[in-house]
C-alpha cells in the first residue's frame, strides 16, 4: 500500500513538473503594422515561436493612427504589452512610457542579451538615445523614392532605364509626359495632408532648410527657401499642370495614368499587383542635396509594471534580438530596409525581386544619409498638424504659399511657447 | 419565510421599485456616470498619471477659449449640425410620408423601405469609405457625374467650402433610414378616422398635414430630433475618414478636435475639457428642442 502511495506522489509530482516545465513565458507584441508589414512581422514571430519552446509571443497588429495613444494608456493602466514599436521621431514623446534598455529594473538588457550597437546602422542606433539612456533597437529605415511608369517613359521618348535625377531632367520628363496626355507627376502618395507636408519637407530640406531652430524655440521655415519649396509644390498641382489638387497618386499610378509618383517603399506590393511596367529610382535632386523623407521603426520594451520578473525582460530582449537577426524577411516582404547590418548582406535578400527592383535604391539613399527623419519634439504631432493644415490649403489654391507659411509659423510659435 | 419577506416588500413598496432598477443603475453608473464624472474631474488637471497629474483648475477651459482652432471646431460643429439635422430629419420624414401614403400593404413598399433603411445598417467606416470613393477626384462616380454636368463644380472633399456639406450629405444618406422607420411608426399610430372626418369637413391634404399629422407626430419627431442632435454634435468617424478635418481645418468638428488633442497630442486634460463643453452643448440644445416642440408634459 505504502509503495502505491509513493508511486502516486511521484506521478503527481512529475506531472506537475511537466506542466510547469511546459508552461512558456507568454509575451504580447503589439505593433502598428498592417498589410505587407504585418504579414512580414508575422512570419518572423511564427519562426520565433516555432524555434523557442520556452517563450510564446502573441502578436497583435493593427492600424497606426491610434497606436501611440493605446500604447500610453496600456502603460498607464498597468497592462502594457511586453514588446512594441516606436518610430524614431516619437522617442521624445514616448520615452516616459518605455523601458530604458541599458538601465531596466533588472539591469542592462543590451549587455545581458549581447546586443552589439556596431551591428546596427549608426544613425538609427543613435536615434534611440535620450537623456543618457538607450530605449530603442533599430528595425529598419523606410522612406520615399520615385516610382515611374516605364511604358509612359518609352512612349514619350524618355529612356525607361534612366529616370530623371536632376531638376532639369525632371522638368523635361514632366513636360513630355503632360504633353502626351498623362498626369506627369505626383509628389505625395495619396495627397493626404501629412503627405503634402512631407513633400514640402523634401523640397525644403533639399535646399538646406531647417524647420525649427536647434532648441525648438521658434519656427525657421518662413523664409525664401521655405517659400520656394512650397511654391514648387503648389505649382506642381496648379500652374505647371503636372497634376491636380486632391488627386490620389497611388490610384493614378496603379491605373497607368501617372508618369512619376513619389511614394514609400510600402507601395511595392501595389505596384507589382497593378500590372504597370514600373521602375524605381532614388529621390531626384531638385534643389541641392537629394534628401528624401523617411523614418525608422524601432523595437521597444514598454515600461512594465513594478514587479515584472527578470525572465520576462530577458525573454522580451531575446525576441528583439531574434527579430533583428532575421530582419531580411522584414525587408523582403515588408519593404523596409533592415537596420541590422549583417542582415543587409543576406544572400536571399540580395537576390530577391524586391531588392533588385527597388530596395537597393532605398538602401543606397539610407547608406548615404539622404533619408531625412522627421522632427523629434514632445509636441511634434501638434507642430506637424499645424504645418500640414496650411500646406494643404495652399496646394488646393485656397491661400497663397506666403500666407500658408505665415499662418503655419504663427501656429508653430504659439505651440512652442506653450500656447 | 416568504410570507415575512412578502410582508416586508409590501411595507417597503418603494424599495421594490428601486431593486428593479438596481441592475440598470449599476451598469449606468459604471459605464456612463463614472466615466462622465471622471472626465469632468480630469478636465481640471494637467493629466499625466506616470509623472503625477497637476491640478490646474479651469486652466484647460481658459486655454481652449483662447485657442482659435477650438473656436473653428466649435463653429464647424454648429455648421455641420445646421446642415445635417434638417437634412436627416427632413429626408427621414419625407420617406416616411411617402411610404405611409403609399400604403404598407401595397406591392413593393417593403422593398423600397428596405432600400431606404439599408445604409443605416452600415458601419460608419464603410459609409465614409463609400462616399470617399464616390467623391474621389479622379475615379469618383458622383464627382465625375457632377463635374460632367457642371464643369466648374468643386472637388467636394478638397474644397474648404464644400467639405462639410459633402460629409453632411453622406451622413444624411446613412442615418435618414432609421428616422424614416421611427416617424413611419408614429404616422401609423394616428387614427385613420381623423383623416376621414377631416376629409368630410373639406380639409385638404396640406391642412390635414398641418392640423393632424404634425401635432400627433410630435413625440416621434422629438425622439428623432434628440437622437439627431446628439449624433450631429458628436460626429466623428465620417469626418476623420473622409477629410481628417481638412482641407486645412475646414471640416474639423469638436469631436475630431477632441480626438487629436487627446489621442494624438495626449493632452488629456484639455481634451476632457472640450468633451465637457460638448456635453453641456448637447444637453442645452436637447432641452431647447424639447421646449420648442412643447413636449414637456409628454416627457413628464
Amino acid at each position: 500500500m505504502r509503495r502505491w502511495w509513493i508511486l502516486a506522489v511521484l506521478g503527481v509530482s512529475l506531472l506537475g513538473l511537466q506542466v510547469w516545465a511546459a508552461d512558456p513565458i507568454k509575451l504580447t507584441f503589439q505593433t502598428l503594422f498592417h498589410e505587407a508589414d504585418a504579414q512580414a512581422m508575422e512570419q518572423i514571430i511564427n519562426m520565433f515561436n516555432e524555434t523557442h519552446d520556452g517563450i510564446k509571443v502573441e502578436l497583435i497588429q493593427g492600424g497606426w493612427t491610434q497606436y501611440y495613444a493605446q500604447f500610453r494608456l496600456s502603460v498607464i493602466s498597468g497592462n502594457p504589452p511586453q514588446l512594441g514599436v516606436c518610430h524614431t521621431n516619437k522617442l521624445v514623446e514616448m520615452a516616459d512610457y518605455l523601458t530604458p534598455l541599458d538601465a531596466s529594473p533588472v539591469g542592462n538588457l543590451l549587455k545581458v542579451a549581447g546586443i552589439d550597437p556596431d551591428s546596427y546602422v549608426g544613425a538609427n542606433w543613435a536615434a534611440g538615445e535620450l537623456g543618457g539612456h538607450h530605449y530603442l533597437i533599430p528595425l529598419d529605415t523606410h522612406g520615399w523614392g520615385l516610382w515611374y511608369n516605364k511604358d509612359i517613359f518609352a512612349e514619350v521618348g524618355l529612356d525607361p532605364e534612366k529616370p530623371p535625377q536632376t531638376l532639369e531632367e525632371f522638368i523635361d520628363a514632366c513636360e513630355r509626359i503632360k504633353a502626351a496626355g498623362y498626369y506627369a507627376f505626383h509628389p505625395a502618395e495619396d495627397a493626404a495632408p501629412r503627405k503634402l507636408r512631407r513633400a514640402w519637407y523634401v523640397f525644403f530640406w533639399q535646399m538646406g532648410g531647417q524647420l525649427f531652430d536647434k532648441d525648438y524655440t521658434h519656427a525657421t521655415f518662413n523664409n525664401p527657401k521655405g517659400l520656394l519649396a512650397l511654391q514648387f509644390l503648389v505649382d506642381i498641382f496648379n500652374d505647371f499642370g503636372w497634376n491636380k489638387p486632391g488627386s490620389n497618386g497611388y490610384s493614378q499610378f496603379a491605373a497607368g495614368q501617372l508618369g512619376m509618383l513619389v511614394a514609400g517603399n510600402w507601395y511595392y506590393g501595389t505596384a507589382v499587383k497593378s500590372g504597370v511596367n514600373w521602375g524605381y529610382a532614388p529621390m531626384p535632386n531638385f534643389f541641392g542635396t537629394p534628401y528624401t523623407w523617411g523614418n525608422s521603426h524601432q523595437l521597444v520594451i514598454p515600461l512594465q509594471p513594478a514587479g515584472t520578473s527578470k525572465d520576462v525582460y530577458l525573454a522580451a530582449t531575446e525576441v528583439l534580438k531574434f527579430i533583428s537577426e532575421n530582419s531580411h524577411i522584414w525587408t523582403m516582404y515588408g519593404g523596409h530596409i533592415t537596420a541590422y547590418k549583417p542582415e543587409a548582406e543576406n544572400p536571399e535578400l540580395l537576390a530577391s525581386d524586391y531588392w533588385t527592383k527597388s530596395g537597393k535604391w532605398l538602401n543606397e539613399m539610407a547608406q548615404k544619409g539622404l533619408v531625412h527623419f522627421p522632427i523629434n519634439h514632445p509636441k511634434g504631432s501638434e507642430l506637424e498638424d499645424a504645418i500640414q493644415a496650411q500646406i494643404e490649403l495652399a496646394v488646393n489654391g485656397k491661400i497663397s504659399p506666403q500666407e500658408a507659411l505665415d499662418r503655419a509659423e504663427e501656429d508653430c510659435n504659439r505651440i512652442l511657447a506653450g500656447g | 419565510m416568504w410570507g415575512k419577506f412578502g410582508h416586508f416588500l409590501y411595507r417597503h413598496r418603494n424599495l421594490e421599485g428601486i431593486l428593479y432598477v438596481v441592475p440598470f443603475l449599476g451598469l449606468w453608473g459604471v459605464f456612463l456616470a463614472w466615466p462622465v464624472g471622471y472626465g469632468i474631474y480630469i478636465s481640471l488637471f494637467d493629466w499625466n498619471p506616470l509623472k503625477g497629474s497637476k491640478f490646474v483648475g479651469l486652466a484647460n477651459y481658459v486655454q481652449l477659449f483662447h485657442e482659435e482652432r477650438f473656436w473653428n471646431a466649435f463653429a464647424n460643429t454648429f455648421k455641420f449640425a445646421g446642415m445635417t439635422i434638417p437634412l436627416i430629419i427632413g429626408l427621414g420624414f419625407l420617406f416616411a410620408l411617402m411610404i405611409w401614403g403609399w400604403g404598407r400593404s401595397r406591392r413593393g413598399t417593403v422593398t423600397v423601405q428596405s432600400i431606404l433603411f439599408f445604409p443605416y445598417l452600415l458601419n460608419v467606416s464603410i459609409v465614409a469609405i463609400i462616399w470617399k470613393w464616390l467623391l474621389d477626384r479622379d475615379f469618383g462616380l458622383v464627382q465625375h457625374t457632377i463635374s460632367r454636368i457642371f464643369p466648374s463644380a468643386p472637388v467636394f472633399l478638397t474644397d474648404p467650402a464644400w467639405a462639410l456639406p459633402a460629409i453632411a450629405f453622406a451622413t444624411a444618406w446613412w442615418l435618414a433610414g432609421y428616422r424614416m422607420v421611427v416617424l413611419q411608426a408614429g404616422l401609423e399610430e394616428i387614427p385613420k378616422e381623423l383623416f376621414e372626418s377631416a376629409a368630410i369637413d373639406g380639409a385638404r391634404p396640406w391642412h390635414q398635414f398641418i392640423h393632424i399629422i404634425m401635432p400627433l407626430i410630435k413625440p416621434s419627431l422629438l425622439f428623432t430630433l434628440v437622437l439627431t442632435i446628439i449624433s450631429a454634435f458628436r460626429t466623428f468617424g465620417q469626418v476623420l475618414m473622409m477629410t481628417e478635418g481638412g482641407p486645412g481645418r475646414a471640416s474639423e468638428v469638436l469631436a475630431l478636435y477632441l480626438y487629436w488633442v487627446g489621442f494624438d497630442y495626449f493632452q488629456v486634460g484639455k481634451a476632457a475639457a472640450s468633451g465637457v463643453i460638448l456635453l453641456v452643448l448637447i444637453l442645452i440644445l436637447t432641452l431647447i428642442g424639447v421646449r420648442l416642440l412643447g413636449l414637456k408634459s409628454e416627457l413628464q
